[in-house]
């Protein structure tokens, strides 16, 4: 019963001025345990407003970050998955799933959460997950105006994953929720 | 009584009949609480049915509100995603419930980990722990408007702890006789010594882990061996079964079930099970439906008002110290004095109190002053409330400050005499059942236009006759009506009333001759004359009549503090009052009396004003303060200093009120009673008075007997003892009217005070007294209303 929220591409305050409100009133400090932020945030305010939600905040550094002092990548097990984490404008072509499972297998992790092209994707991929929870702003990306603001949240349970998407359609909110199951045999040793 | 469980359950065994299961306490208490029938005719199989089905009750209720959020399959109902998602703001989602529920786990689990240290052993064993844990947070989600509250894990242990002792005890007996225990197919056992029975069982253990081998057995136990057991054991053999109705389920006594019976033994416990008495009412604020205090507060009082029919000096020590009832009772109600006495105790004092029907004794149950004294466990908590109090009796007595007092009262001490306190909560709560069937919150009022002449004109004759008869004739009716109504609810013996009536009078009369007679001021200083109803002895009562009086104009009172009583006599600085105050053989009468500017009232005893309306000029305000001065000294039963007090305050007032016509004589208020228009002081006289006083209160309203000449009508009263008792009750009615309008007047005049500027000073005074005084006002009417 771990929530973790994966959010990343906020891009303020360069591209946008905040998070949609209706996001904001859903995320309320207590419910979540842990938040992997895929990067560019950008500013500091971003970082304290996300660190109040939750004290565990894990940060990886995207190319508009002020703060250089962010990992480029970071692994972290919650529960029995392993987690990675990374921005991805490292990992060309970006967006691309094969180049992904590489870095899956080079961080040897279960789930993998990158971001960078503000698009939400979730694959089941090779007995691991990777995960794009998109821009929670809806901030203009390199490749594509029309973004929608979305943001994942997972509840990890044992080993299974429930992945819930919250999108910001037409000004309101969509959710939707995937299932993934860690069979127990799964070895991540690839 | 010491804290041995054998012998207290022996005891209790002996000392009434034998209750079925009275061995088994976990049984009893559920047939106490209504969780199993409690016909006497019930059978086992009924007493099974009966479990069976609280017991479904609870697991579908935990079902229902321990749904895991994953057991949802219909993945693809969008919009039951957006209720359901984790972040949803919904609380009906099952994650909101989840939220809620791990909320409320963890502040369960901060008072567990403190509960019963001492015996930790048990409590704080994980399975316990784990138990209390659910069923509390069941019982909490059940009931949200009550919510978690600290103290309720207290009420549960215990009840926890009775299943677990019966079930220990059962295992041990089990132990003890395992041959009756034994699922035995066709009397032949399958000793472990027989290789091929052995290999056997083996065989068919490794097919299927042994089970088809058990369900298949019967249960079959020889005659020889069960005759050979008790009843006792025989009865626990019986509840322990599984194999009666319902089966498993039907165990009564069951380790698998242990969580539901808690849970339904709590749950009849906390919401009285459609009895009287719910626990839960004390843990909320929440106002009755037909009462404007809450349920603790209520409590409170009831446990008062026992405590004051019963021992009244401890009574008004409290009250003098300013002990206010709920700072111990809400700990003793709330957790039905789980606090005060170790477990086993507990268990003694709960045998009792659950073994006390819950149901309502009174016809109807709204008209009942004290919600908790209509049944007879509610009863039994006032009563046992109230024999802890008299156990610690010399000990409160000898208190000085309120936090002393506060300090023994919350310490109860570690290993009382059970058995006495016990013995003693059964005669009071009989007390206390009795008391409710007299108690009426409303009592008729009809107020005639002319009734107040009448009561004067009774009162008149009264005088009369006592000073026909000279000072010391016992016009004892009129003297003890007074005294009865007077006294705060002294019930037992002031025996020595008289030799003390003497001692005080010569008192009095000095003091009074000290009372600065200055001024003739109209302006009537509340009298308070606070005296230790003398009870049946028949006194002179020349002094009511002139207690009457003194409630004329000016009154200063006077505080005589003995041992136990204490007289309070307000003087009148009325040069003719003091004519009368030899007649003031108000052994013990409490008088109160507001003076009102605007009205008389000669009912200084008796009644409120009815013209008490007219007085809404602004001097009611004035008014106000020396009612609740005095009527403060009179309930607290100050001591002298008080008096001084009073008396200081009253010149101040007397001082003050110059501005009054001065009163052309004692008699004016008489006579212009009712007529509302003389300026003379005003005065009401509340008194409490016990209700053994109430046949004496024929003549109750005394007057003086100048009054009586002065007005000259006469009427001869008609059948006194009738007349007086009615009267007693409109009195208590008029009073609460009065009381009320007192306090509306307070609160819109508070604009008009600066307009009287020779009253501001006493007014800013006088306020806050006179809110306080309000308050008392209100306890006396009410304990005048008993009658």
């Amino acid at each position: 019963m771990v929530l973790v929220l994966a959010i990343g591409d906020l891009h303020i305050p360069h591209r946008a001025a905040d998070l949609p409100l209706k996001f904001k009133s859903m995320l309320v400090p207590g419910k979540i345990q842990h938040i992997l932020c895929t990067g560019n945030l950008c500013i500091k305010e971003v970082h304290e407003y996300l660190k109040s939600l939750c004290p565990d905040l894990h940060i990886t550094r995207g190319e508009y970050d002020e703060d250089a002092r962010y990992p480029e990548n970071k692994t972290l097990t919650i529960g029995q998955f392993k987690l990675g984490l990374c921005h991805g404008h490292q990992i060309v072509p970006w967006g691309d799933l094969d180049s992904l499972a590489m870095l899956q297998r080079q961080l040897d992790v279960d789930i993998l959460v990158t971001g960078h092209t503000h698009q939400f994707k979730a694959y089941k991929h090779e007995g691991g997950v990777v995960i794009n929870p998109g821009s929670a702003t809806g901030a203009y990306s390199s490749i594509t105006y029309d973004v929608n603001p979305s943001f994942v949240l997972m509840d990890i349970d044992g080993l299974r994953v429930v992945v819930y998407v919250y999108e910001l359609i037409d000004g309101e909110v969509k959710v939707d929720k995937i299932d993934f199951k860690k069979t127990a045999a799964t070895q991540s040793a690839h | 009584m010491r804290s041995d469980p054998l012998e207290a359950s022996a005891w209790v065994a002996e000392s009434k009949p034998q209750k079925r299961f009275s061995n088994l306490r976990s049984v009893r208490w559920r047939i106490d609480l209504r969780v199993l029938p409690s016909s006497s005719l019930a059978t086992i199989d009924d007493l099974r049915r009966a479990a069976a089905d609280a017991r479904r009750r609870y697991v579908n209720l935990r079902r229902r509100l321990m749904i895991g959020h994953h057991a949802q399959k219909d993945g693809n109902a969008s919009a039951n995603r957006i209720i359901d998602n984790p972040l949803s703001q919904n609380p009906d989602s099952t994650w909101g419930r989840f939220f809620s529920y791990a909320e409320l786990g963890k502040m369960v689990d901060q008072d567990l980990c403190r509960l019963y240290p001492e015996n930790g052993d048990y409590f704080h064993s994980p399975n316990c722990q784990a138990t209390l844990r659910k069923v509390l947070v069941l019982w909490c989600l059940q009931h949200p408007e009550y919510g978690y509250r600290q103290g309720m894990h207290e009420l549960l242990a215990p009840l926890l702890y009775v299943l677990h002792v019966d079930l220990e005890n059962l295992s041990r007996i089990k132990k003890l006789n395992e041959d009756c225990f034994n699922d035995e197919f066709n009397g032949i056992s399958l000793p472990e010594s027989d290789l091929l029975s052995n290999d056997r069982i083996r065989r068919v253990r490794n097919w299927d882990s042994g089970i088809e081998v058990e369900s298949n057995l019967r249960k079959k136990v020889t005659d020889n061996t069960l005759d050979a057991l008790d009843p006792d054991t025989k009865e626990m053999l019986s509840l322990s079964d599984s194999y009666g109705a319902e089966g498993e389920l039907g165990a009564i006594l069951s380790e698998r079930f242990m969580e539901h019976d808690a849970y339904c033994m709590f749950d009849n416990l906390m919401d009285g099970a459609q009895g009287v008495v719910a626990i839960a009412s004390f843990y909320s604020t929440v106002v009755g439906s037909n009462t404007t205090i809450s349920p603790t507060i209520e409590a409170s009082l009831a446990l008062y008002h026992l405590l004051s029919i019963v021992d009244s000096s401890l009574h008004s020590h409290l009250l003098e110290l300013g002990v206010e009832p709920q700072y111990f009772a809400l700990r003793w109600l709330r957790v039905l004095f789980g606090r005060e006495f170790c477990l086993n105790n507990l268990l003694i004092i709960w045998d009792e109190l659950f073994s006390s029907s819950n149901d309502s004794c009174v016809e109807n149950v709204d008209e009942c002053r004290f919600y908790i004294l209509c049944s007879a466990r509610g009863a039994f908590i006032a009563a046992f409330a109230v024999s802890m109090l008299l156990y610690l009796r010399s000990s409160l007595l000898s208190a000085e400050i309120t936090t002393s007092c506060l300090q023994r009262l919350l310490n109860f001490p570690a290993h009382p005499d059970m058995k006495k306190i016990i013995e003693k909560a059964k005669s009071l709560q009989v007390l206390a059942l009795e008391s409710t069937s007299t108690l009426s919150k409303t009592s008729p009022y009809l107020r005639p236009d002319n009734y107040w002449e009448e009561q004067w004109r009774v009162l008149n004759k009264d005088e009369e006759l006592s000073r026909k008869n000279g000072i010391s004739s016992a016009s004892g009716s009129i003297k003890k009506i007074l005294t009865g109504k007077l006294s705060l609810s002294r019930t037992k013996s002031e025996a020595s009333a008289n030799a003390h009536a003497d001692a005080k009078f010569s008192v009095r009369r000095r003091l009074f001759d000290d009372m600065p007679k200055s001024t003739e001021d109209e302006k009537h200083q509340d009298i308070s004359n606070s005296c230790e109803a003398s009870t049946i002895s028949s006194d002179t009562n020349s002094g009511m009549s002139s207690l009457a009086i003194l409630a004329d104009n000016c009154m200063a009172e006077e505080t005589l503090s003995n041992g136990d009583s204490s007289l309070v006599l307000s003087i009148s600085t009325n040069p003719h009052e003091m004519d009368n105050d030899h007649e003031n053989e108000s052994v013990k009468s409490s008088v109160t009396s507001n003076s009102f500017c605007g009205d008389n009232s000669e009912e200084a005893i008796s009644t409120e004003e009815p013209c008490y309306p007219n007085s809404e000029d602004g001097q009611a305000n004035n008014m106000e303060e020396p009612c609740s001065q005095n009527l403060n000294e009179q309930l607290t039963q100050g001591s002298e200093a008080n008096s001084s007090g009073v008396i200081d305050a009253s010149s101040e007032q007397i001082a003050a009120a110059k501005d009054r016509k001065p009163s052309p004589g004692k008699f004016k208020w008489l006579w212009s009673f009712g007529r509302g228009g003389h300026p003379e002081g005003n005065q009401e006289s509340q008194h409490s008075s016990s209700p053994e006083h109430i046949e004496k209160d024929s003549s109750d309203m005394s007057t003086c007997d100048e009054t009586s000449t002065y007005c000259g009508a006469t009427k001869r009263p008609e059948a006194r003892d009738k007349k007086v008792i009615d009267s007693l009750r409109n009195l208590g009615q008029s009073m609460l009217d009065n009381i009320q309008v007192i306090e509306t007047v307070f609160q819109q005049d508070k604009g008009k005070l600066d307009s009287l500027d020779n009253l501001s000073s006493n007014i800013v005074k006088g306020q806050g007294r006179a809110i306080v005084a309000l308050k008392e006002l209100r306890k006396i009417s009410n304990l005048l209303q008993e009658m």
